[in-house]
């Protein structure tokens, strides 16, 4: 028999969906043996717990007043991106074994409390009108939409924080790119001349440097996005590895490619033309060095 | 002629690749310098803030979970036996619940009221106009207020002006009756977040706006100055074996907590952008010089045949690199300042970030780092290059260079 006596280890949830316990409360309560409980992964890792194992649980620290529990089952937390730090100890009760474990019996308001009520609508669509008239008919109730909140989400202000960090890379990417597409042309400074001189006009070379420019770009971004999607993989493993959860923390979309695609041609074309521009108008003699 | 000479003539003669090659630097080197401040910038001002308040400890109830405890009973008993404490200074008991008042347009506004038991100095709250709020004893009012700047600037009140408050969020039906609290000042507290409504009430003005369901006698948090010579560590050992039933944090504590789950997100990517940006500025510097080296073969050739030693021309490649490099980080340091109040504004849209919390905070430490960080990048790009030029043949390079 295994007791949980340290403070605050343990995160009780009251299991809403009956169903995915074996058995009842009431049949838990009434029988002989103890009632089931789940646990998470990482509780039963730490605890060395296995299924069928008969546990202790208590409110406080000296495991006074604690019951017992069957381990029936071991869960995976669903993934939480608000609390990716957080160690999920966690165990899930029958919501009549959790009131049974801590109500106090000196006050009967404590045996019929519970913390929150899930409720799903008919039309999901109605939350926020639901919400507002549960407020406005029962005083005191704190009614919130599940979904995320339109105003004030924290994500949609991570992804402008990415965004404008993806803005700063590109910028310094493109000086990078213009003056190594500059000592490039500059490479190709007699060879241009040559062919200047042999009668090919500055709008053919200017379209050489185009074609030349769309397949590098091309290239470039594919194996950039080739490259991230391998990123992709080890990021997640070593994130996922260091906070012991399975939320996915970068995920490659076909959309995120085909922007990146979308910025990097054109970009790579652009800076390809305006370095080579700056030796195509020159005089053809100076570009044969006379 | 020096090395850095050579170097410096180089650069000015290919001007324009060397100042694109700057301002890439300088961008990537301002991005970087960012991620270095972001690294430590949310503790440090977080710490900050705590500090601000002028209390140490916090006290609060076991009861409850972390974001909704159960508000600590007889509270101004358990602030008279932590007072009594040789280890506490002094004791400020804050209640906190929500109200609604009536907007400019006749609509609801909600509005986080906070009760003190002590004046709004006292509980870091900056008076900007008007007076400070009584303490309970002197009130001869039923419901004194210190209004907020987002508030007083969002109902345009002044000092003496009626603020009608009713307990309960906004939306939310209630029998209990409006209130009209007097406005005694308007007052800054460095925990509002950007579009938050707030005051600051005695705890006789909290319990009138509850239409007497809050009871005066509790708190949700109790602050504790300890005394300079015990320090805050005493202090909480002192409290939790007084009080064992209470959950006691020193500031050190809570920002320990904060550190280690709050912020690693932003430690993380802090952490994987610094090192892509060093990784992805070693390379394009390394590829710039490289590239440029390969086009200046012929001259290099020609420099070491009039004598010049292979150590001087290695050193002047790795002089470009430090022009090019130390050029860009200097421009970095102002750049990354402007484009981190740029971010900072952004992340502080999130919800409930006080308006004093900034992400990106300035240390000394960062910029010696950011220095250091990009001083070993400039050797390190520097490297394949000087090793082209090092093992460089010069008889059949100048005449390849010539016969080409």
């Amino acid at each position: 028999m295994t007791s949980f006596r340290r403070r605050g280890l343990l995160l009780l949830i009251a299991a809403a969906c009956l169903s995915a316990m074996p058995g009842s409360a009431q049949t838990a309560s009434s029988d002989a043996s103890p009632p089931s409980i789940l646990v998470s992964r990482q509780l039963a890792n730490r605890a060395h717990l296995t299924i069928g194992e008969v546990v202790t649980l208590a409110t406080n620290q000296a495991g006074t007043s604690g019951r017992s529990f069957k381990v029936a089952g071991i869960y995976e937390p669903t993934p939480d991106p608000m609390r990716f730090t957080v160690e999920r100890l966690e165990a899930r009760l029958h919501l009549a074994d959790l009131v049974g474990l801590i109500a106090d019996p000196a006050d009967p308001g404590t045996t019929d409390a519970v913390d929150a009520i899930n409720i799903r609508l008919v039309n999901p669509a109605d939350a926020e009108h639901f919400a507002d008239e549960l407020s406005a008919r029962v005083p005191g109730l704190d009614v919130r939409s599940t979904s995320r909140p339109p105003d004030g989400d924290p994500f949609q202000v991570l992804d402008r924080f990415h965004l404008a960090i993806s803005l700063v890379t590109v910028a310094g990417s493109t000086a990078f790119l213009l003056a190594l597409m500059i000592i490039r042309a500059e490479e190709r400074r007699e060879t241009v001349g040559a062919m200047r001189l042999l009668g090919i006009s500055r709008r053919s070379l200017l379209l050489e440097v185009a074609v030349e420019g769309v397949l590098i770009a091309s290239a470039g971004a594919v194996f950039g996005a080739l490259m991230a999607f391998g990123a992709e993989g080890i990021v997640n493993r070593v994130f996922q590895a260091r906070y012991d959860t399975t939320l996915v923390f970068v995920r490659i979309t076909r959309s995120i490619a085909l922007r990146s695609l979308a910025i990097a041609v054109p970009l790579g074309v652009g800076v390809g033309i305006g370095a080579s521009w700056t030796l195509l108008r020159r005089n053809i003699l100076s570009l044969v060095g006379r | 002629m020096t090395s850095l000479w050579l170097a410096w003539r180089t650069v000015q003669r290919y001007r324009a690749r060397t100042l694109l090659a700057m301002a890439g630097v300088a961008v990537i080197g301002a991005l970087l310098f960012d991620m270095l401040l972001l690294s430590h910038g949310l503790v440090a001002s977080f710490a900050d803030l705590l500090n601000h308040s002028g209390y140490d400890v916090r006290v609060f109830s076991a009861q409850g979970v972390l974001l909704a405890r159960t508000p600590i009973p007889h509270a101004s008993e358990l602030s008279a036996a932590l007072e009594r404490l040789p280890e506490v200074d002094s004791v400020a008991r804050i209640r906190l619940a929500r109200a609604t008042t009536v907007g400019e347009n006749g609509s609801d506004l909600e509005v986080a009221v906070v009760g003190s038991s002590h004046t709004g100095a006292r509980v870091a709250w900056r008076v900007t106009k008007g007076a400070d709020l009584p303490i309970d004893a002197g009130s001869a009012d039923r419901c004194s207020v210190l209004a907020g700047r987002n508030l007083a600037a969002a109902l345009k009140l002044q000092p003496g002006a009626t603020l009608p408050m009713r307990a309960g969020a906004r939306g939310e039906g209630s029998a209990l009756p409006t209130v009209p609290c007097r406005v005694v000042g308007i007052a800054e507290s460095p925990f509002t977040a950007a579009g938050e409504y707030d005051v600051l009430t005695t705890m006789q003005g909290l319990h009138e706006i509850g239409g007497g369901s809050i009871e005066p006698d509790s708190a949700d948090l109790v602050f504790v100055a300890s005394r300079a010579d015990s320090g805050s560590a005493a202090a909480v050992r002192a409290i939790a074996a007084l009080r064992p039933d209470m959950r006691v944090y020193s500031n050190d504590d809570v920002i320990e907590q904060f550190n280690r789950n709050g912020f690693a997100y932003f430690r993380q990517i802090s952490f994987v952008l610094s090192s892509i940006t060093v990784v992805f500025t070693f390379l394009l510097v390394a590829t710039i010089l490289t590239v440029s080296t390969n086009q200046r073969l012929g001259e290099i050739a020609a420099l070491r045949a009039l004598g010049i030693s292979r150590r001087r021309i290695a050193a002047m490649v790795l002089w470009e690199s430090v022009l090019i490099v130390g050029g860009g980080g200097l421009v970095a340091l102002p750049l990354g300042g402007l484009v981190a109040i740029g971010l900072d504004r952004i992340l502080k849209q999130m919800p409930g970030v006080p308006d004093a919390l900034h992400f990106f905070v300035f240390e000394s430490n960062a910029v010696a780092l950011h220095a250091v960080l990009l001083a070993t990048t400039a050797v390190v790009a520097a490297g394949y290059p000087i090793w082209l030029t090092a093992r460089l043949p010069i008889a059949s390079t100048l005449r390849r260079e010539v016969i080409g």
